[in-house]
């Protein structure tokens, strides 16, 4: 019989396990990786060349760190940094400390944007009908010579869409434009961007006005629906200002409402949960009871008289009596905060507050706002549709932003920018924009632009180049420059406006010199004095009280879009760092979800990953639902920015885009959506998915619960032993080696809100991979420094408490006995080494540490990087490869160098020194330093009544302390 | 019926056993001696340099200062190889135009850098720091040999981490004073101690491991 397929026993392939990989193939694998394994260390390192420069006098020296200042523009509002570069090439963004939007801090989006810059997705070819040109080609087809033809000598068929810029060389620009085509017309669009501050203060003052806050005095703070802390152009200059008076007794107040969880909520000493009805309710309330006050009298302002009528829960009155009284207490050191996205009605309760209080000019000041055309109608996104509808419109010009994409669902700007005949996109990626566009020109990142922008604060920003463009990039100005027909590189532009503008100032080169070296003008716009309007407040506030009275009817569901943490408005969203960084709240990476509050889930019948139906009008969309304690029943939380479609590999299909339900009216919340679950499940890929601390408050956060109520000292006011007891004597600190200085760290977590900036810059310091959503599923993330989040208390009505968790370092540590080849080590100077040479990748090590924070290589995450991503490194931090443990070292290269420094300068005593995460926390809540330094700060801290050790039952004398977090009487 | 196999086929057998298990031993053995030695090592491995510098020439006969060129040297981790400039400021007007000199030639023209061959090549998880060393008395000749004889440069020192960390356990007899750090064929004077200088330059045993590891 001749063997056939028809009767063989077994069909072919049988053996092999529906798996993949047959158990023979396996054995077989396994033992030659066995004996092959000691042949790796037979391979000769590559031969290397070391290229030295032709001349040497261009101010760098090879090894040694350059740092520039520059600026960072978010919808128009500049904030300074501060960035490394090494050789040439940027590395690390840091925070400026002369900025008055930074003060040395960097926030998540800053810190990971020098990763955008090496991002292998971004655009590189010019690009005319979908086919590769020259950027010659198509700039000529925007130069007078031929654009004149198409759009008229006037330019009537010419619009301009930008995002929304404080740029005074871009404003200049688009002056010359105009000039050039007078009937063209200019429109901004940012998705996030809101009118209602504007208009509410136009309203108010009858000038469009941006408030300022003065936290560094102000004892009470009432923020609703503001994430003041941690997001907005001036958050990381707000945290510090909080932090800073927070540290000053008497202890400031916060009371926050707010719909989803924020940061700030995170260190309130009075939440409350609240949907955007019921902070109406709130705002109109809190307004007709500090109205209604003797102690306002002298300041009084007519409001509507009805708000008694409204009907307030029991938490809500609450609330508002406590802070109210706490707002009349302070009086002109009390300041109310309306989130930005809030409508009119809400901004124009809070001037009206403000003004009452006496706050205004006090701890809120006014500033006309540096954003070009700010609170005109240019900025209004009905405005451009209908204009492009009405079909006069040969050539729009886009300058960056992505419009197509984040336009609300009844704006079919993508449809409209299809339609028109000759678009130019100037865009870093090849996005939804970039593909609805005749013509696509990458767009230079930052970090490769000069040009200048304004912080929320009217100081000038410098924006300097670190980089020549890697793919060619132009940037906003070379395009208008272009359009003028006056072509010229972004850097001439700069110099010859500055000519322009500063040809009063004596010596102009020493003026330019001092703002690239410093990053800014200084002098900022003295603030304005306002009044409020008579007649302002109480329409605004019958408006309040109407909105406060709509009665959701049954069934239906609010929903809010917000920013989302990681990626804003979807324009970092091809940037992995932030993509795989946990939310602050939620802890959620690699998504977004429809958050909801664990009643509305219960009632729903859903749970987080269950994927859940969202319907506003005729639009609706599937997300999955994640519940979250603390958020506000009847609304969900819809982060912006996900779904994307366009050619960023990291971006497309990540989550699920929500703009599609927003609305050119109510952009920022639909007021009675429906919702209904579908009966699918996807799994979220979240970090931590524990919320209590099951009763071990007091071994992890330093505090017995009930929170004690006292206003400066913790629960205990005994100093905590700082060694559990032992037989043994404390090793005394050797003077061998490195061990005059004992490094440690002390973590305030009454600071901390838990905004993550310290995540960034830890992975960006230390050269820290991502492991994508699969590897997050698996918990394989790499993070050394983690945020740990908590909750205690119901759960409608929890208190949130963050602790950043990184590498404790054990004096006693638990994973230096386990490792059988000696990989981790300690230190004369008290740090816990990670040897990466030496590791064989056992795993005993994190299988023994009681804090989790030890990281394995499961994968050669660098294996496949392109030479340009591999830019983005840090020279002065091993590059991990597979099967390697890592871990925090406390930033031992910078130990390590301000030691080396200190020791060529023949100093006695190490300078200090600051850890990436320490010098980037906003509220700075992180300090890092010797024990054993002269009026140390860090061994000050580690023996306040507050300090405590994690877990420190454990016997593993951490040399990471924590202060527990104070807590406001009565608050 | 004749014999199945032959009368040599029993020792052939054994001696191939006996081969066998002498192999398991000799190879890796062999293997571990082999690392151990020089040749393993790169050391004194010829390196074709793109420009056939002589560091007798410059060093002996024309008495050149190590730092003259390797300017990082005292300042900063690297030590640095000279920027073209700084060949041409003295060969402007001397052997520029013979055949060994294209290379030079060529970078000035071209505004290309000149690719040297690297000689002492540490692992990339290794940060040594020029200026840490030859600010506390080690000299240059302690890790890169007598150059003043050498012709090419090549690997002078075996650069393992028991090398390294013979010297980091036991500073004093690898010192010298700091006026001699670039002295070839240095001799200590009589008198001068390794402890003394130890103590004069605050000179630590550093073995830490993230002294070099980070």
């Amino acid at each position: 019989m001749t063997p056939g397929a028809d009767n063989r026993e077994f069909p072919e392939g049988a053996a092999i396990r529906p798996d993949g990989m047959p158990r023979r193939d396996f054995v077989k694998l396994l033992g030659a990786s066995i004996a092959l394994a000691g042949l790796d260390g037979c391979i000769r390192e590559p031969d290397q060349k070391i290229l030295p420069y032709i001349d040497g006098n261009n101010g760098v020296i090879p090894g040694v760190a350059q740092h520039y200042a520059t600026s960072m523009t978010i919808d128009g509002f500049a904030t300074g940094l501060i960035v490394e570069s090494h050789e040439g090439r940027p590395t690390k963004i840091e925070g400026n400390p002369d900025h008055p939007a930074s003060l040395g801090a960097a926030g998540v989006f800053e810190q990971a944007a020098v990763l955008q810059l090496y991002d292998p997705h971004r655009a590189r070819r010019v690009t005319a009908g979908g086919r590769a040109t020259t950027s010659q080609a198509a700039l000529a087809a925007f130069a007078p010579a031929a654009l004149a033809n198409r759009v008229g000598a006037t330019g009537a068929g010419l619009r301009l869409l930008l995002e929304p810029t404080s740029s005074p060389l871009t404003s200049a620009w688009l002056d010359r434009v105009r000039e050039r085509y007078p009937s063209s017309r200019v429109y901004f669009h940012a998705p996030l961007q809101s009118a209602a501050q504007l208009d509410a203060s136009r309203q108010t003052f009858g000038a469009p006005l941006l408030p300022r806050y003065d936290f560094t005095q102000a004892d009470v703070v009432v923020a609703l629906d503001a994430d003041l802390l941690a997001s907005g152009p001036f958050h990381l200059r707000y945290a510090r200002d909080f932090s800073t008076r927070r540290q000053r007794p008497p202890r400031a107040e916060l009371y926050v409402a707010e719909c989803s969880p924020s940061p700030t909520g995170n260190v309130a000493d009075n939440r409350l949960a609240a949907s955007p009805t019921v902070i109406a309710r709130l705002l109109a309330s809190l307004l007709s009871t500090v109205a209604a006050d003797p102690r306002t009298a002298a300041r009084a302002i007519a409001v509507d008289h009805s708000a008694s009528t409204l009907a307030l829960s029991e938490a809500e009155k609450a609330w508002v009596s406590s802070a109210a009284g706490a707002l009349l207490r302070a009086g002109a050191r009390g300041v109310v905060v309306a989130g930005e996205r809030l409508p009119v009605e809400c901004h124009v309760a809070a001037h009206a507050l403000n003004a009452m209080l006496g706050a205004a000019g006090q701890t809120v000041v006014y500033n006309a706002s540096p954003i070009v055309g700010a609170g005109e109608p240019s900025h209004d996104i009905m405005a451009l549709q209908a204009d492009l509808a009405s079909g006069d419109v040969d050539t729009l010009v886009i300058l960056q932003g992505n419009p197509c994409y984040a336009a609300p669902g009844n704006v079919p700007l993508a449809t409209q920018i299809k339609a028109i005949r000759n678009t130019l996109y100037l865009g870093m990626y090849d996005n939804e924009t970039a593909r609805a566009s005749t013509w696509h020109i990458p767009a230079a990142h930052f970090l490769e632009a000069w040009g200048d922008s304004c912080a929320c604060d009217g100081t000038e920003s410098m924006v300097q180049p670190l980089i020549a463009p890697l793919y060619d990039g132009r940037t906003n100005d070379e395009i208008l420059s272009v359009l003028a027909g006056a072509p010229d590189t972004a850097h001439a532009l700069l110099r010859q406006n500055w000519q322009r503008r500063y040809s009063h100032v004596g010596d102009i080169g020493a003026a330019w010199t001092d703002a690239i070296q410093r990053g800014l003008v200084m002098g900022t716009q003295p603030p304005v004095t306002t009044n409020v309007r008579a007649d302002a407040v109480v329409p605004a506030h019958r408006a309040l009280i109407a909105s406060a009275q709509a009665a959701p009817s049954a069934g239906t569901i609010d929903a809010v879009f917000a920013p989302s943490r990681a990626v804003y408005d979807g324009r970092f969203a091809d940037n992995a760092w932030l993509q795989e960084l946990p939310d602050p709240i939620t802890k959620l990476t690699w998504d977004n979800a429809a958050l909801l509050s664990p009643r509305s889930a219960q009632q729903l019948g859903v749970t987080s990953g269950d994927v859940v139906e969202v319907s506003v009008g005729n639009q609706s969309l599937r997300i999955p639902a994640l519940v979250v304690p603390g958020h506000a029943d009847g609304v969900t939380s819809l982060a912006i920015g996900y779904g994307r479609t366009g050619a960023e590999a990291i971006a497309r299909g990540v989550g699920v885009n929500v703009n599609a339900l927003r609305t050119s009216v109510a952009p920022h919340a639909a007021i009675g959506g429906r919702i209904r679950g579908t009966g699918d499940h996807v799994e979220l890929a979240v970090t931590q998915g524990h919320w209590t601390l099951e009763g071990r408050e007091d071994s992890v956060l330093g505090i017995t619960p009930p929170p004690a109520p006292s206003d400066t000292t913790p629960a205990s006011s005994q100093p905590r032993k700082r060694r559990p007891l032992t037989l043994y004597e404390p090793p005394a600190p050797s003077s061998a080696g490195f061990g005059a200085d004992q490094w440690a760290m002390v973590i305030d977590l009454d600071q901390c809100t838990g905004c993550s900036a310290c995540v960034v810059a830890c992975q960006a310091e230390n050269n820290v991979p991502v492991v994508g959503k699969d590897g997050v599923l698996a918990s394989r993330e790499m993070h050394w420094l983690r945020i740990d989040r908590y909750l205690s208390g119901p759960p409608e009505t929890p208190s949130f408490d963050t602790q950043p968790m990184l590498c404790q370092h054990c004096e006693k540590a638990p994973c230096e006995y386990v490792c059988p080849v000696d990989a981790t080590v300690h230190s004369d100077d008290g740090l816990n080494e990670m040897v990466y040479n030496r590791c064989v990748g056992t795993r005993f090590c994190s299988n023994n540490c009681p804090y989790k924070v030890r990281r394995f290589n499961w994968f050669d995450y660098n294996d496949e990087l392109t030479p340009v991503e591999q830019m983005v490194k840090n020279p002065q931090v091993t590059v991990r490869e597979r099967g390697v443990m890592e871990k925090c070292t406390f930033c031992v290269q910078r130990v390590r160098h301000a030691q080396r420094d200190a020791d060529l300068a023949g100093a006695p005593h190490t300078g200090p020194v600051q850890t990436a995460c320490q010098q980037t926390c906003p509220s700075q809540a992180i300090v890092f330093g010797s024990l054993t330094a002269p009026d140390s700060e860090v061994a000050k801290l580690s023996n306040d009544p507050r300090a405590f050790s994690a877990l420190a039952e454990e016997g593993t004398v951490p040399r990471v302390r924590y202060l527990s977090r104070k807590r406001n009487a009565g608050a | 019926m004749p014999a199945l196999f032959s009368r040599r086929a029993t020792p052939l057998a054994r001696s191939v056993l006996l081969a066998a298990c002498a192999a398991v031993v000799a190879v890796p053995s062999f293997a571990m001696g082999w690392v151990r030695t020089p040749w393993a090592r790169g050391e004194h491995r010829h390196i074709t340099q793109p420009v056939p510098f002589d560091h007798r020439v410059h060093v002996t006969g024309l008495r050149i200062d190590c730092r003259f060129c390797h300017s990082g040297v005292e300042t900063t981790a690297q030590a640095g190889l000279p920027p073209t400039q700084i060949c041409v400021s003295c060969h402007q007007r001397l052997w520029l135009s013979l055949p060994p000199m294209s290379a030079v030639r060529h970078s000035v023209e071209m505004n290309q850098p000149i690719a040297w061959q690297r000689v002492n090549q540490l692992p990339d998880f290794v940060y040594f720091d020029h200026a840490m060393h030859v600010n506390k008395g080690v000299g240059c000749e302690t890790c890169h040999g007598r150059v003043d004889e050498t012709g090419d440069v090549t690997q002078a020192a075996p650069l393992t981490m028991g090398w390294c960390v013979s010297c980091h356990r036991d500073p004093a007899p690898h010192l010298r004073p700091l006026d001699a750090i670039t002295t070839q064929g240095y001799q200590p004077a009589p008198g001068t101690s390794g402890t003394a200088l130890m103590a004069a330059y605050h000179v630590r045993r550093l073995t830490n491991c993230t002294t070099c590891h980070r």
